[in-house]
């Protein structure tokens, strides 16, 4: 034990080198720990991520089989326009799938639009000419000014689960507004119009029989201002989005449309039993007709970027421990070189080599020790830094993915099915809303735990062991009558 | 108690060897001086007698035993402790560290006892201001003194010495030969002491002269 006395005195006796030690060590072991903080960090978002996005089935219409029947028909004739038949989701089909043991709950997504009657949609911009009630006669699509999104609840929709959408006065729709004209509208239109809740509007429909239906306004929800990116082509200001029932939605869509839904989707009670769940529902659907999807998107987008980030956050790692190791090594060599006397003077006392070396080890272990208290304070700052601009670099290239959330886009996007190529249903258009989610949920938590530094720790020891067994060759090797005789 | 049986040593070629053959006793109590011409390899052999380094040819043997049989790094702790012309302390300590350091390395039977070898220290001239500080603010003198100081505080029975005087002006000279005849008489160890100085050789009780590869004894 009396090397770690020698090691003290050594170390106290020497402060300039020590306190040189102490900073390349430190440097070091900065470079290690926001390299552990980003890696730790990417680890957390991926699962989480998994954990928020993994849980969910979207039951939708077969596009990729009603795309191929499409491509063959219109091989025949070149003039006449193909035409893009899917068939809306079956709420029956819906009602089966939710009965499997997994599913919580299910939120049904009708998409469709109608004309303002007797009140004025917000207009967009000054380039469009269908604004308020006068664009009532155009005649150039079947879409009309305010957005009609269908849902069983509004509470389980994805702009407001993720809180993009809020409800500010009276309520949202819920289960019991099934087959009732109620209607949650947006608080720009409620200003421009001075609608309150309990007020009634009058919409007109844009297909069939163009009829006109009364709702009573039960809600007012506020889009937060980064939901005005969810705008397809042709879509009208955001604030023109209103909630119903699903049931309103079909009525106005047509009469076909009775009991059936754009897309429905399942909550999972257990995010590990996705598959398992999705296998299950498929076995009850017509899968030619539909699709039985897991909402994973985003969280392959984070995942991807993530992995990315770890990827490098590892080699920053290895690169910067074994970078360390030879640094340190070399110094601890240089160093003994340098203290060849004393270790001499030792010898020749009697002293055993391997005490030696474990002098010399003590030593940088209290230098480590020293230093790790060092790179934790500094460390948050650093990976923090570092973290950020990895993170920016990852989600420039990550927004090219689309978030496919339950329902998403679909509020913006005018999905009649009269549509000529009906591309924007149901489907976030790229770059639509992805860019907001992945920034969200690419954010790294940096924070500096016990256990980084406990992890950090073991780094530094493990550094300095193979530094000092690189460098005590020359201690092993000395020997004392060389050096003090000269 | 020493004894070199038959021994040989050479660096490069045994043609060049530096000494072949040397029978040569040394016992406790009594001082021994080892003299001869620069070159002539005395410090080659005090290294061999001191457990630095092994003999070419033949065994150094203690009380009957070679020494590599005990081992020549427990040979060193236990039994012998050397002094050479540069002082060889522990230049981040101070004195009383280097003493304490020694003698927790060596096992020695006084092991942390702090007033013991403040008592040493002392009698050897370091006052108690000196040694606390830094060796290295010591004087030439005032550090052999502490390395001699150092030999008294181990057990060895052996007590090795290189030029021991070199580096010391006359007076300082005088008073490490008293230490080294005192050590050998009272604490009844082995000295053996390579030197050029005369005085040195004529205070020990024995000189052995290393010349045309031999040992012969001085008159
Ligand atoms: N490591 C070595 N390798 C080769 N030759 C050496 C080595 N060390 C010493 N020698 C040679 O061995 C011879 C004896 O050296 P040594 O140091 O024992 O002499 P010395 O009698 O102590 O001399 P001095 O009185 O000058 O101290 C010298 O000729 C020297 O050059
Ligand atoms: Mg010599």
């Amino acid at each position: 034990m009396n090397f770690f006395k020698r090691a003290w005195l050594n170390l106290t006796a020497k402060k300039g080198r020590s306190i040189l030690l102490i900073l390349v060590t430190s440097a070091i072991m900065l470079f290690v720990l926001a390299g552990l903080l980003i890696r730790n960090a990417a680890d957390t978002a991926t699962s989480n991520a998994k954990q928020r996005v993994g849980a969910t089935l979207t039951l939708s219409a077969n596009r990729e089989a009603a795309f191929k029947k499409m491509r063959s028909g219109s091989s025949t004739s070149k003039t006449s326009r193909p035409k893009l038949t899917t068939s809306p989701v079956k709420l029956s089909d819906a009602k089966k799938i939710a009965k499997l043991s997994n599913i919580a709950s299910y939120t049904a997504t009708v998409s469709t639009s109608a004309n303002a009657k007797g009140f004025s949609a917000i207009s967009t911009s000054g380039s469009s000419s269908a604004g308020g009630m006068k664009g009532m006669g155009g005649s150039t699509t079947s879409s009309g000014d305010i957005a009609i999104s269908g849902v069983t609840s509004t509470s389980t929709t994805s702009a407001f689960e993720n809180s993009s959408s809020k409800i500010t006065k009276g309520r949202g729709i819920t289960i019991a507004d099934e087959g009732t004209n109620n209607v949650v509208i947006e608080s720009e239109l409620a200003k421009e119009d001075g609608l309150k809740v309990g007020d009634s509007i009058k919409l007109k429909a844009t297909t069939g029989t163009k009829q006109t239906y009364t709702l009573k306004v039960v809600g007012i929800y506020k889009a937060s201002a980064s939901a005005s990116t969810q705008q397809g082509p042709g879509a009208t200001d955001p604030s023109n989005s209103v909630y119903t029932s699903y049931t309103f939605a079909n009525t106005v869509k047509g009469t076909k449309y009775k009991n059936t839904a754009d897309s429905v989707t399942f909550n999972v009670s257990d995010p590990a039993k996705v598959s398992a769940a999705k296998k299950a529902g498929k076995a009850l659907i017509n899968t030619s007709r539909y699709s039985l999807t897991t909402d994973d998107s985003s969280y392959q987008t984070v995942k991807a970027s993530m992995a990315n980030v770890k990827s490098f956050a590892d080699k920053i790692v290895w690169l910067v421990a074994i970078a360390g190791t030879i640094i340190l090594a070399l110094i601890v060599i240089l160093m003994i070189r340098e203290r060849r006397y004393e270790i001499g003077v030792l010898l020749s006392l009697g002293e055993a080599r391997w005490k030696i070396v474990a002098q010399f080890f003590v030593e940088m272990v209290m230098v480590l020790v020293v230093s790790i208290a060092i790179a934790g304070a500094g460390g948050k700052f650093v990976g923090n830094q570092l973290g950020k601009q990895l993170v920016s670099q990852q989600t420039t290239t990550g927004t090219m993915s689309t978030q496919q959330g339950p329902g998403g886009g679909a509020p913006g996007g005018n999905t009649s099915d009269t549509k000529p190529a009906g591309n924007m249903q149901g489907g976030g258009a790229p770059g639509s809303n992805s860019s907001m989610s992945s920034q969200k949920q690419a954010e790294l938590a940096i924070n500096v735990t016990a256990l980084d530094l406990v992890e950090l720790g073991g780094f530094g020891l493990a550094i300095m062991f193979l530094s000092i067994m690189l460098a005590s060759g020359g201690i092993l090797r000395l020997q004392p009558k060389k050096v003090l005789i000269e | 108690m020493l004894k070199a049986n038959d021994i040989g040593y050479w660096y490069d070629r045994q043609e060049n060897s530096l000494f072949e053959h040397v029978n040569l006793e040394f016992k406790s109590g009594h001082s021994y001086a080892i003299v001869g011409q620069s070159g002539s390899g005395k410090t080659t052999f005090l290294s061999l007698l001191a457990g630095l380094d092994k003999p070419r040819a033949g065994q150094i043997e203690l009380n009957g035993e070679p020494i590599n049989q005990l081992g020549l790094t427990n040979y060193r702790r236990s039994h012998v402790a050397i002094v050479f012309q540069s002082y060889n302390l522990l230049t981040y300590m101070s004195p009383l560290n280097n003493l304490l350091t020694a003698m927790a390395v060596t096992n020695s039977s006084h092991r942390g006892d702090k007033a013991f070898a403040m008592d040493m220290l002392r009698k050897l001239g370091i006052t108690d201001e000196q040694m606390t500080k830094n060796v290295q603010k010591l004087s030439g003198g005032q550090q052999q003194r502490v390395a001699i100081a150092r030999t008294m505080v181990c057990d060895a029975k052996i007590v090795v010495a290189d030029e021991p005087t070199g580096n010391l002006d006359e007076e300082n000279t005088q008073y490490v030969i008293e230490q080294f005849q005192k050590i050998a008489h009272e604490q009844h160890k082995c000295v053996i002491i390579v030197t050029h100085e005369p005085d040195v050789a004529a205070a020990c009780d024995q000189s052995y002269r290393l010349a045309k590869h031999e040992f012969t004894v001085e008159a």
